[in-house]
């Protein structure tokens, strides 16, 4: 009896799969459907109205459909469907984090589409290639910059006898005595910090052109990472000397900067509509170019965050990656009201210069920062993300911990370099 | 499963068999397993092929749909990744603290709610309860808030002066894990009340009359009658918060998200870190949860032994 009922149920098995396999056979029609998914409904979602406005003259047939989804479940959704191998339900185009895009474009080779036809590389920052590109085709069109900078408040570093033109050119050393000397004036500490987000020893890193990775993007660089070293000294440095208020989500992290908890805010510029929602602080801040590390060669221009637009491998693929080339990978209005409307900082170049970059910002003390983040995006030192960010985020994160109560630096970092071995292969 | 088999028609098949009752006997089997079949062919599906093809994949390698078969090497590298055995270690304290802490306190309240002369008995019961009907996320979220380092339980600890300083709760490896276990039995102590609730209501009046009489204390009463008399149900609750623990995910993964460094993170997180935060490596992210149903049945044979039970 038992025999019989296994049979049934293979037999039963066995329908299920031809069923779930018949209707494979998608019609390979052509679509003027084109779904995006993004994130951040205050500026890439704007962006991608804007850019989707911009292409209503040059083809007003194509439908684009804009879907806001949370960073996270895009990740997840990418990755449980494009692993199934379905791709239904599947946007055509999706917005990817630069951080993340080597892990999709290697982990799933057949799922995206190649944009080199429809983009000149070279018009784009050159710190934008490496991340979205995989085995020599060009894959992700590079939106937006994420270039970084020092927000600080003016009024604080009054206080305490400095301005925002002690910080041009300044070093990590140099930053850190302001911070202290502030701390003193006005008891704010210097920064706020997520022990589980080392966005900012990212943003350290990069200043020299070093990353936790080699060149190569797979082989962990820890142990002989001078810069790394050199960033973990400098942050024990700060949270020894109590400039650092711990938090634990994106919204303690805008509290204390909109309740002025804090002097400095080193991040990426798309901080800015954030800093700028409390108006009452308005002229109270300053952008200083992003401090060098001491000691050893490292530019005053750094990277935080960034992403950037990929087509999937389905069909209206070709019109897809064609909107995007004529809008955001060309001289277009699109890029003048993407500064005007939303603030974001672009990597295509030629529109770099343009009128919109050189307004001046009242919030900021009339400082034109625009025009200041442009600048600084073409000096980025430009590195491979590679596979492995957030692996090897997780594992220094924990050994961090070690090395700020008190464990010897160069252990941890040989400890983390055997750890990243292990995990990132 | 054995149900069919034990039907009518075996007590008919111990005479001699004619005819007609051969064919009563197969109707009666195909009838009986009509009924099972369906059931047993959707179990089959959702729960044994996922199950078996989980397996397969755990014994492949590589980002993605690049997986190849690697034999045991997933199994070694989980008895090496130190992430694992931390994550291992973080869920078994959340177990030996917050699993004995959480059942003395359902049993206390339990018996304390069944008190025949308490008054507003059912908004007592009700209150206690509540947590229980939550959402996981959105108690996690409020908990997050009410521990942040200005959140209101530091503004009452400084308020009335405990502390000097504010608590770093969600920073602190320590503090995290203390936040994690405030957090889950709060949210788990109401429901396992229940159980023992009702469990007493079936415990005759009569046994604590007689030890009334023959002048055993409250105490007495509570460890000589009640905890005997409610054994078999606190073994239940006992393995499903043991399962449950080791399951444990939406909590930590939005008070701390497994953070500062790993000093919260449970097993179930790293397989979801494997999946989707890092370059998702599928097959390894299902040996971990191998080995969660490894140390589930592990933890649930050492209850049962424990308990001696012997059904």
């Amino acid at each position: 009896m038992m025999k019989k009922f296994l049979a049934l149920l293979f037999v039963s098995l066995l329908v299920l799969v031809a069923c779930s396999s018949g209707s494979n056979s998608e019609a390979d029609a052509d679509t003027n459907d084109i779904k995006v998914w993004a994130w951040d409904p205050n500026f890439n979602v704007k962006a991608m109205e804007l850019a989707k406005e911009a292409y209503k003259e040059e083809n007003s047939e194509l439908n684009i459909e804009i879907i806001e989804n949370a960073q996270d479940d895009i990740i997840q959704k990418l990755n449980t469907s494009l692993s199934s191998g379905t791709t239904k339900g599947m946007p055509n185009i999706v917005l990817i984090e630069d951080y993340r895009a080597q892990s999709f474009l290697q982990s799933y080779p057949d799922m995206f589409y190649a944009v080199d036809d429809a983009i000149t590389t070279e018009e784009f920052a050159k710190y934008k290639i490496p991340p979205t590109s995989f085995e020599g085709k060009q894959y992700g069109v590079p939106f937006d910059s994420g270039v970084a900078g020092l927000y600080v408040r003016t009024d604080y570093l009054e206080e305490a006898g400095y301005n925002s033109e002690d910080l041009q050119n300044a070093d990590w050393e140099q930053v850190i005595e302001i911070g202290k000397a502030v701390k003193e004036a006005t008891g704010k500490q210097m920064i706020t910090q997520d022990p589980k987000d080392l966005g900012l020893l990212r943003m350290m890193i990069q200043t020299s052109g070093a990353w936790y990775l080699e060149e190569d993007g797979v082989t962990p660089n820890i142990a002989n990472n001078e810069a790394l070293k050199e960033a973990f000294r400098l942050y024990k440095e700060m949270i020894d000397a109590d400039l650092v208020k711990p938090h634990a989500d994106w919204s303690q992290f805008i509290a204390a900067i909109n309740n002025g908890d804090i002097s400095m805010v080193p991040s990426g510029n798309w901080i800015t509509p954030s800093i700028k929602a409390e108006a009452s602080q308005s002229g109270n801040w300053a952008v200083a170019p992003f401090p060098k590390l001491p000691g050893m060669e490292s530019v005053s221009a750094s990277n935080l965050g960034g992403s950037s637009w990929y087509v999937l491998n389905i069909p209206g693929k070709e019109k897809a990656a064609e909107f995007l080339g004529k809008t955001f990978g060309a001289e277009s209005s699109f890029h003048q009201q993407f500064v005007e409307e939303v603030g974001g900082v672009g990597t295509y170049q030629p529109a770099l210069e343009g009128d919109a970059y050189q307004a001046e910002d009242e919030f900021f003390g009339g400082q034109k920062i625009l025009s200041d983040f442009a600048a600084w995006t073409e000096e980025i030192p430009q590195v491979n993300y590679g596979l492995h960010t957030y692996v090897i985020e997780d594992i220094l994160a924990n050994e961090i911990q070690k090395y700020l109560d008190g464990e010897d630096l160069d252990t941890v970092m040989d400890n983390a370099q055997s750890l990243a071995e292990q995990q990132a292969n | 499963m054995n149900i069919p088999k034990n039907l009518g028609p075996e007590k008919v098949a111990k005479k001699p068999a004619p005819r007609p009752a051969q064919s009563l006997r197969l109707k009666n089997t195909l009838v009986g397993w009509s009924f099972v079949s369906l059931a047993s062919l959707l179990i089959g599906i959702f729960y044994f092929y996922p199950m078996v093809q989980a397996l397969i994949l755990s014994f492949q390698s590589g980002s993605g749909v690049n997986l190849s078969f690697v034999g045991f090497e997933n199994y070694v590298r989980l008895f090496q990744d130190p992430v694992f055995l931390t994550t291992v270690k973080n869920t078994v304290i959340y177990l030996i603290i917050q699993v004995p802490v959480m059942i003395l306190l359902a049993l206390f309240l339990s018996v304390v709610l069944n008190n025949k002369t308490l008054k507003w008995k059912g908004f007592f019961r009700t209150a206690i309860f509540l947590p229980c009907v939550t959402s996981l996320v959105a108690y996690s979220v409020v908990f997050k808030y009410l521990f942040a380092p200005d959140g209101i339980v530091n503004m009452m600890l400084l308020k009335i002066n405990l502390v000097a300083e504010p608590i770093q709760w969600l920073t602190d490896p320590f503090w995290a894990k203390i936040t994690i276990i405030l957090a889950i039995t709060w949210r788990w102590t109401g429901y396992n009340m229940i159980f023992y609730l009702s469990a007493l209501q079936n415990v005759d009046r009569s046994i604590y009359e007689a030890a009334k009489i023959d002048g055993a204390s409250a105490i007495q009463q509570f460890f000589k009658i009640t905890i005997p008399m409610l054994k078999p149900i606190i073994l239940f609750t006992s393995i499903t918060s043991t399962i449950g623990t080791l399951q444990l995910f939406d909590e930590v993964m939005n008070i701390t998200a497994g953070g500062p460094g790993n000093a919260t993170m449970t097993i179930s997180q790293y397989i979801y870190n494997l999946s989707f935060k890092y370059t998702p490596d599928f097959g390894y992210a299902a040996t971990v949860s191998y080995g969660i149903v490894f140390l589930i049945v592990i933890f649930s044979i050492i209850q049962f032994k424990a308990a001696g039970d012997k059904k």
